[in-house]
């Protein structure tokens, strides 16, 4: 694959130096449809807030505005030299998930924030980065010393911790992301393929204890509510459940939108309300019904575009380090957005994953942000690399 | 590497493929369904229209009350579920009352508010505002209810209103009807549907999911359209007459399991009173609990058959005015004729008897009806035997038995019975009695006196006195009479437009009917002279008594006449069921009838000395 910023390469201004090697298809997707999200959270919501109409809107700008500034910030970031505080930096993500967990439990409620005062932050959200780099970090390191079972098995080890708290949250979706950046990062380090394998047939067997066994012998792992949510996309007609009904709503959503959509104004599923959740984990369904298959098509090759430079990215990533970190990164958002969209149209099971870019939400605006710039950073250097092997 | 590429593009792929079919290919479905939940519409009640008397006394209005209703649309899932079982148990309710009524409703009109509860007490709602807020998709709607300011009065001609039936629920719903509207179902309230119906206003409107009223608020509007007031052409002073008459007569007969009557005007047909016992509770079906409308289905005494219209007695002796008319008009007696009427007759070696065996000796036909002699009437019913043709049969027709009247209450109509050679065929048993399957003398004999196989419904025969009173003409009985705005203005004339038809009888013969009938309650022998021999002379009544012989062993009481004798207003039709003899149970009736509609005091009946 060639690179599309190659013509700016070399280029003397500072602001160009500053810039070189930056993958502008890249950032520019990561804007724009951050942008779009802005633009569709404050079409979404305005009659959601009573004395409020722009409550949601406002809000989402400033996390947007913070993300940018955090992207920018992690351009500079050199991941080698962060690698020397590994653990450091798994200890805090294991103790501010668990200590969600522990505050969740002593309000009598789940909850995923710590409260600081006038925000709030979600640990669980900014760990898919962190479990990233920590488990490229421990894999790069260990690759070659030990054998490939026992990495395998530490790497799940390592993911699984904070993953199960995250679960216990209880925040299943956030969890699945952990482990399936683990899965791709495992994947892109080479591991035997009969590891997949066998990973894949312990899932199948944990989905079925956790859905099926367990509950017939009296123990149940999964709120009723979770089950619902897994089980309801298979016949959404029938269920008379809420998550039926959430799934039901946004199938209507998306299907009245027909081929150019009913406009922001005439998108009554989304601004009636009939359309729960629909800033947040239902938003792609406010996309197709406002502007209809044309809309909606054109916001998943928007993200076709984000995984592609994702993967080159990975491709040129100078070091082992960044290139794992890099899939990583790349297996979060297709996940999040394959996972999210197929909720939205009802093939995969409503699991509260938010939509990359779009969702509402400050932690999770910020972490898709803070990701982008982890790889736009890695980009540069690679072809700063690149340019150097060629001078 | 080139994997990772491979598989987002087949994700992206079969998203894509999937976004297809849900927004273009099944765009159109899922446009409707998001049309459905955003547009509801608001129905506004309209009231049934009134129905008055014939002087614009009510009979049934319509009084605006708050039903308890729940909106399904904002009753789905648990939630809802949960709601209605909670208002299930707070009414006492067995749990799952509610959501039974909601999902039957639901079945035959998804998108209507179901009623849980017609006019909700005041306590209940008391309750329901004040749990507003824990009880989303229940409300009060504003309805309208019948009521019956005279209780039980008329209740077989008004008959009742109710939900549509299932059976026929698409009819309605091709008229215009919502599922849950109250109709018609019996009586006068069925019969003029069209003009009583009140048409409901329909206002659509967009809400939102949680069925406030949003956005574009009103998109479109009908206003609810009342119903049309219907005059009746019942007279509310004779009915209350006629039906305290008649229930007198029931509880003095002691053994008697109902009684009906009908009084027509003779000119018109205009139906002055109409009653039938035992009745029942008109608004039994609209607020009756399961216990009383279960009784008034399946009790013994039968009180939804309106025995005015639809009960058929053996007519006994009031046929003998029709047996006089078709003996005259075929030439099987000519006036002035005697007749030996012994106490019994031996014909065809059977021996008929005359009631009481009483011998009379030779009378001429006005005499004979006077004392209703029986053997007077079984030679004539032995003449009509003997010549060609069917006299008996024929002149019953043209009086307008064995079929229906016509009366405006098509449903509940009987049209009684004439036997005649191919009822006998159909009726008789060829391998025991292959006899009987041909028409024997007998059969003319006895039917001359109204036995044998002869019904007759009390409106039946009330037309046939009313065409020999009124010269000639049967009337078709008709019970609406106009359809008229607020003021009484009238809008539309129901009676003028009926049938009347000629009888065919010459007026000679004519009198001499009407000769006997006045003899029969005025003369010094008369059957009814007791009752009726006592009325002042602008009074005088002309009429027929008759004891039916039925299967219970004790008889039916008859009584049929009309008044004043000359030109008459009113012809009565009274039958007391195990009632004994005419002359003591059903007579007084039809006099504290007349006397209310002619307006002579009620103490003249009863006041005719008996000279026997």
């Amino acid at each position: 694959m060639t690179t599309l910023t190659g013509e700016t390469h070399g280029v003397g201004t500072r602001p160009r130096q500053a810039a070189a090697g930056l993958d502008w298809w890249l950032l520019g997707m990561a804007l724009a449809v951050s942008g779009f999200g802005v633009f569709v959270v404050r079409a979404a919501t305005e009659s959601d807030v009573a004395s409020n109409s722009g409550f949601y809107f406002t809000r989402q700008l400033a996390f947007t505005v913070v993300g940018l500034v955090c992207l920018f910030f992690m351009l500079r970031i050199n991941l080698d030299d962060l690698s020397r505080y590994v653990w450091t930096i798994y200890a805090i993500l294991v103790a501010s998930v668990g200590a969600v967990l522990v505050l969740g439990a002593s309000a009598r409620g789940s909850t995923r924030w710590i409260d600081l005062g006038p925000v709030r932050l979600q640990p669980s959200e900014l760990g898919k980065v962190v479990i990233a780099f920590v488990l490229a970090v421990v894999v790069v390191e260990r690759l070659k010393a030990i054998e490939p079972a026992r990495l395998s098995l530490m790497v799940l080890g390592l993911t699984m911790l904070p993953a199960v708290i995250v679960f216990l949250q209880p925040d299943l979706g956030t969890a699945l992301v952990y482990v399936a950046i683990a899965m791709v990062i495992l994947w892109v380090a080479g591991q035997p393929i009969t590891h997949f394998i066998v990973a894949g047939a312990v899932i199948v067997a944990a989905v079925g204890m956790i859905l099926y066994v367990l509950p017939a012998a009296g123990l149940n792992v999964l709120h009723p509510y979770q089950v619902d949510r897994l089980t309801s996309f298979v016949d959404s007609g029938s269920d008379r459940t809420q998550s039926g009904y959430q799934l039901e709503q946004s199938k209507v959503a998306i299907g009245s939108g027909g081929a150019f959509g009913k406009g922001p104004s005439g998108a009554t599923q989304t601004i009636n309300d009939f359309l729960p959740e629909h800033h947040t984990d239902f938003i792609f369904a406010v996309v197709a019904e406002m502007f209809g298959f044309l809309g909606g098509g054109l916001l998943i090759a928007a993200y076709f575009i984000i995984v592609w430079r994702a993967i080159v990215i990975m491709r040129l990533a100078p070091t082992e380090l960044e290139r794992l970190v890099a899939a990583g990164i790349a297996a979060m958002l297709a996940f999040e957005v394959f996972v999210n969209i197929g909720m939205n149209v009802g093939i995969m099971p409503i699991t509260g994953i938010p939509l990359p870019f779009m969702s509402y939400g400050g932690s999770h605006t910020l972490t898709n942000l803070v990701a982008v710039g982890v790889l736009l950073g890695i980009g540069m250097r690679g072809r700063a690399v690149q340019a150097a092997g060629a001078a | 590497m080139a994997s990772f590429a491979g598989l987002a593009i087949v994700l992206l792929v079969v998203l894509v493929v999937r976004l297809w079919f849900l927004q273009v290919i099944g765009g159109a479905g899922y446009q409707e369904r998001a049309e459905a939940n955003r547009l509801r519409t608001v129905i506004t009640e309209a009231p049934r229209g009134a129905i008055t008397d014939r002087n614009g006394k009510a009979l049934v209005t319509s009084k605006e009350v708050l039903n308890l209703v729940a909106q399904p649309q904002d009753l789905v899932g648990d939630a809802g579920a949960r709601t209605l079982t909670r208002l299930s148990a707070a009414l006492g309710h067995p749990a799952g009352f509610f959501a039974a009524k909601v999902a039957r409703a639901q079945k035959a009109s998804p998108f209507e508010a179901v009623v849980l509860q017609e006019d909700a007490s005041p306590q209940l709602q008391a309750y329901v505002e004040e749990r507003r807020a824990q009880l989303p998709g229940i409300e009060l709607q504003a309805a309208y209810k019948r009521e019956y300011p005279n209780g039980t009065m008329a209740a077989h001609l008004l008959g009742y209103t109710g939900p549509i039936p299932v059976e026929s629920a698409r009819k309605y719903r091709d008229q215009g009807y919502l599922g849950n509207e109250t109709v018609g179902r019996a009586g006068i309230e069925s019969e003029y549907e069209g003009y009583l119906r009140g048409i409901a206003g329909r206002q659509q409107v967009e809400v939102d999911a949680r069925g406030d009223i949003v956005g574009r608020g009103v998109i479109s509007q009908t206003s609810p359209r009342p119903g049309q007031t219907l005059r009746l052409s019942i007279d509310l002073s004779v009915q209350k007459a006629l039906e305290r008459a008649l229930a007198l007569e029931v509880a003095a007969a002691g053994t008697s399991t109902g009684a009906a009557g009908v009084a027509i005007d003779p000119k018109t047909g205009a139906v002055l009173a109409m009653a039938s016992l035992p009745t029942f509770k008109p608004d039994v079906f609209e607020s009756g609990t399961p216990r009383e409308i279960q009784r008034v289905l399946t009790s013994p005494g039968r009180p939804l058959l309106d025995r005015a219209i639809g009960g058929e007695y053996p007519a006994a002796s009031t046929f003998k005015a029709i047996t006089a008319s078709a003996a005259l008009a075929s030439g099987l007696y000519t006036a002035g004729e005697q007749i030996e009427a012994p106490g019994s007759l031996l014909l065809y070696k059977t021996r008929f008897r005359g009631f009481n065996n009483e011998a009379y000796g030779p009378i001429a036909l006005p005499q004979a009806l006077e004392v209703s002699s029986d053997t007077f009437f079984y030679t004539l019913g032995d003449r009509s035997y003997r010549v060609p043709g069917w006299p008996l049969q024929e002149w019953s027709h043209r009086f307008g038995l064995g079929q229906a009247t016509g009366i405006d209450l098509t449903e509940g109509e009987s049209a009684g019975l004439i036997p005649d050679l191919a009822y006998k065929r159909q009726t008789c048993d060829r391998k025991v009695d292959p006899i009987n399957c041909s028409w024997r003398p007998g059969d003319s004999i006895n039917m001359s006196i109204g036995q044998g196989n002869v019904l007759v419904t009390p409106v039946q025969m009330a037309v046939a006195y009313g065409a020999i009173g009124n010269g000639g003409k049967v009337v078709t009985p008709t019970l609406g009479n106009a359809v008229v705005d607020a003021d009484g203005r009238v809008l539309r004339d129901l009676l003028s437009a009926r049938a009347i038809r000629d009888l065919g009888l010459p007026a000679k013969n004519l009198d001499q009917v009407k000769q006997g009938l006045k003899l029969a309650a005025n003369g010094n022998s008369g059957t009814s002279t007791p009752v009726f021999g006592g009325l002042p002379p602008a009074f005088k009544v002309a009429g027929k008594t008759g004891t039916a012989e039925n299967p219970s062993k004790i008889d039916h009481a008859w009584f049929v006449g009309y008044a004043p004798a000359d030109d008459p207003t009113i012809v009565v039709a009274v039958v007391v069921e195990r009632g004994g003899q005419g002359a003591n149970s059903a007579a007084p009736a039809v006099c504290v009838t007349m006397a209310a509609s002619l307006g002579f005091a009620e103490s003249r009946c009863g006041s005719g000395a008996k000279v026997n």
